[in-house]
């Protein structure tokens, strides 16, 4: 054949490029589609909790940074940020005067409440594209001496979900140092050690772009 | 009056269409004669080769919102296009028409498609393939090389003038078929051109120099990455047909599990989407009617199921609180793009043509015609008393479907647009008519 290999080349090349759109760009792309399709049951829930719950937003971001950390594998840690969307979407049906009491709760109201990851997995489990995110909604309320077995993902949610309840309603610290309390027992140590690298680190850049910042000012 | 006596039916004009195709086909098929006799057992290897592909053709929706509309890759029409500049159009155009009745036979057995369709898939290949082959044919590949700017020329002048005359022909059956207009169809069509013609010019470009240097032999070769590829866009194709429905269904079962909305969403959607083509919204409009219909009252499900089961009169506060609804549905589906378009129509799908409707009382032609098919099914479905037990209030009996009938044409134009209405009665009555019929069956 003579002369012109360019073309064919450039051919080749095309048909790469194809491949790596198939293989790399689609699924991150329906990926993201997913996630703001679910993002809307998010919203749901946030709007009938009046904001105490459902937030999925910072969480999954958190999530997604501590996974990295731990070196949970792409598949699965995409698998959890759809779980982060859709974990309380079970509050959907607990009555609304239980979920918006402005009292703390009875044992037994506290126990329905608790049927709410059963009644979200319920949920999840019949929908065929997200069946597989079902296990993760039932377990991310888990218990590390419970359940040691369950997946690494259900502990970092269960851990991180109380992290941020605690920071939120005081502060970091008081939130760090209940984490650390309940390693071993009610949260699993791995994880709680990558929480807690995390939002160390993210202090500290924090801190330093604030000092970066000041530097300019000054 | 004019009088449309004179008028053919649908489908007698659709079996005129066929039929004119296939004449023009036969007449282009003899004129080209069988392939050379020497070139049989290429024809045959390079056939087999081209149905094989012709059946495993990409077929991948872009957006999820428009599931027809997307990447069709269809890697016969890349052969059938290399083939002809290396053997002539005569050869090209045998190669597509076997190609089109292979490939159309084993698809009419798999899913039960009517053998016209085959027929008219056969005489739209064969046109496009000689006009392909009538605009390609000026260029001596053979001469200039393979591996040339001017093969690659022909190639991509050939693929266009395919794509082209195969979309226009196409266009006008399916716009005959399905009774749309042809202007959306073939719009549909070209918007995709471009893209087709990119992706599938690298393809047949490897196919030429394949078939040029081995023969049939070598394409087996060109196919192999060409499966490979498929392979992974079969399966985001299949993730994303899940993917629509899992929002679908997951705002059913949201608002099933949620104690107050009940199972009546599920005929609204159905009826409303009916309503919508019996308007004449184009296709993807009447398909995200149908999604919005089945999401209307999500925005119930934030609410207080207390107050939305109460079985007395509601106090102001409480109609208040109701009344948020429609609102509420906009905003919990404020942050998903794709459902962008029916986040107004959730929003307004309680406002009334005379300005009574709530939350912002316009009037008329201020609400989108979408809003107000789901507002007419959605009370119909009300006053015969389709929602859940649990959600009918005791006061109200449930009308028969008579009674809701005449509710309808007297609120035209005051609760309901009287358009809508119109359309919607006629829809009601057909549906009686036939669920009547099976009844009697």
């Amino acid at each position: 054949m003579q002369g012109a290999w360019w073309a064919l080349g450039i051919a080749v090349a095309s048909i790469a490029a194809l491949a790596y759109y198939a293989f790399v760009v689609l699924p991150a792309r329906i990926h993201r589609w997913r996630r703001d399709g679910l993002r809307a049951f998010a919203r749901l829930i946030e709007l009938r909790t009046q904001g105490r719950y459902g937030k999925a937003e910072p969480m999954a971001e958190l999530a997604s940074a501590v996974a990295l950390r731990l070196g949970i594998p792409l598949y699965e840690r995409r698998r959890m940020e759809l779980a982060v969307y859709l974990r309380d979407i079970g509050m959907v049906a607990i009555p609304y005067h239980i979920l918006n009491k402005p009292t703390p709760l009875t044992p037994a109201e506290r126990d329905l409440m608790a049927r709410h990851t059963e009644i979200g997995a319920s949920i999840t489990e019949q929908i065929p594209g997200l069946w597989h995110v079902a296990p993760l909604v039932r377990l991310h309320h888990v218990v590390y001496s419970e359940q040691p077995d369950a997946p690494l993902a259900a502990h970092l949610l269960s851990a991180l979900e109380d992290w941020i309840r605690v920071a939120e309603s005081a502060d970091a610290d008081t939130a760090a140092s209940a984490l650390k309390q309940g390693a071993g027992a009610r949260y699993h140590p791995v994880v709680v050690q990558a929480i807690l690298s995390e939002v160390r680190q993210r202090t500290l850049d924090g801190v330093q772009s604030l000092t970066r910042s000041a530097a300019l000012w000054l | 009056m004019p009088n449309y006596s004179h008028r053919m039916s649908k489908r007698q004009r659709i079996c005129l269409w066929i039929g004119l195709l296939s004449v023009l086909a036969a007449g282009l098929l003899l004129l080209a004669g069988m392939p050379l006799l020497d070139l049989l057992t290429t024809f045959v290897g390079i056939a087999t080769i081209a149905i094989a592909a012709e059946l495993l053709l990409i077929r991948y929706p872009l957006r999820p919102e428009y599931p027809d509309r997307g990447i069709w890759l269809s890697v016969s029409t890349s052969v059938v296009i290399a083939s002809m500049l290396i053997y002539g159009w005569q050869f090209s155009v045998w190669l597509d028409a076997l190609t089109a009745l292979v490939a159309g036979l084993v698809t009419a057995h798999l899913r039960n498609v009517h053998p016209r369709w085959v027929v008219a898939n056969i005489a739209q290949s064969a046109l496009s393939a000689s006009v392909a082959g009538l605009a390609a044919g000026s260029f001596n590949v053979l001469q200039t090389g393979v591996l040339s700017a001017t093969a690659l020329g022909a190639l991509v002048l050939g693929l266009l003038v395919y794509m082209l005359v195969n979309a226009g022909l196409v266009s006008v059956t399916v716009a005959l078929a399905e009774g749309v207009r042809l202007r959306w169809v073939l719009a549909q069509t070209l918007l995709s051109l471009p893209r087709d013609i990119l992706l599938m010019t690298p393809i047949a470009f490897l196919a030429m120099a394949a078939l040029h240097a081995y023969g049939a032999v070598g394409l087996l070769g060109v196919l192999a990455p060409y499966l490979a590829l498929r392979q992974a866009f079969v399966l985001a194709a299949r993730q994303q047909e899940l993917y629509h429905q899992t929002i679908r269904s997951l705002g059913f079962l949201v608002q099933r599990a949620h104690p107050y909305t009940g199972g009546h969403l599920q005929r609204v959607s159905l009826w409303a989407r009916r309503v919508a083509e019996r308007l004449g919204l184009p296709p993807d409009r009447c398909e995200l009617v149908y999604e919005a219909a089945l999401l209307h009252d999500l925005g119930k499900t934030v609410l207080d199921e207390r107050i939305l089961n109460k079985p007395d009169r509601l106090t102001p506060e409480e109609w208040e609180e109701i009344r948020k609804h429609p609102q509420l549905g906009a905003e919990i589906l404020r942050d998903t793009p794709f459902l962008a378009p029916i986040i107004p129509w959730i929003a307004l799908h309680h406002e009334r043509p005379d300005g009574a409707g709530y939350p912002f009382g316009l009037k008329g032609e201020q609400i989108p015609i979408e809003a107000r098919v789901i507002a007419v099914v959605d009370a119909f479905d009300a006053m015969i008393g389709g929602e859940a037990p649990n959600q009918r209030r005791p006061h109200k009996r449930p009308l028969s479907l008579d009674e809701a009938l005449a509710e309808l044409e007297q609120g035209a134009g005051k609760q309901f647009d009287p358009q809508v209405a119109a359309v919607f009665r006629q829809v009601v009555r057909e549906w009686r008519t036939h669920r009547e019929a099976k009844a009697g069956a």
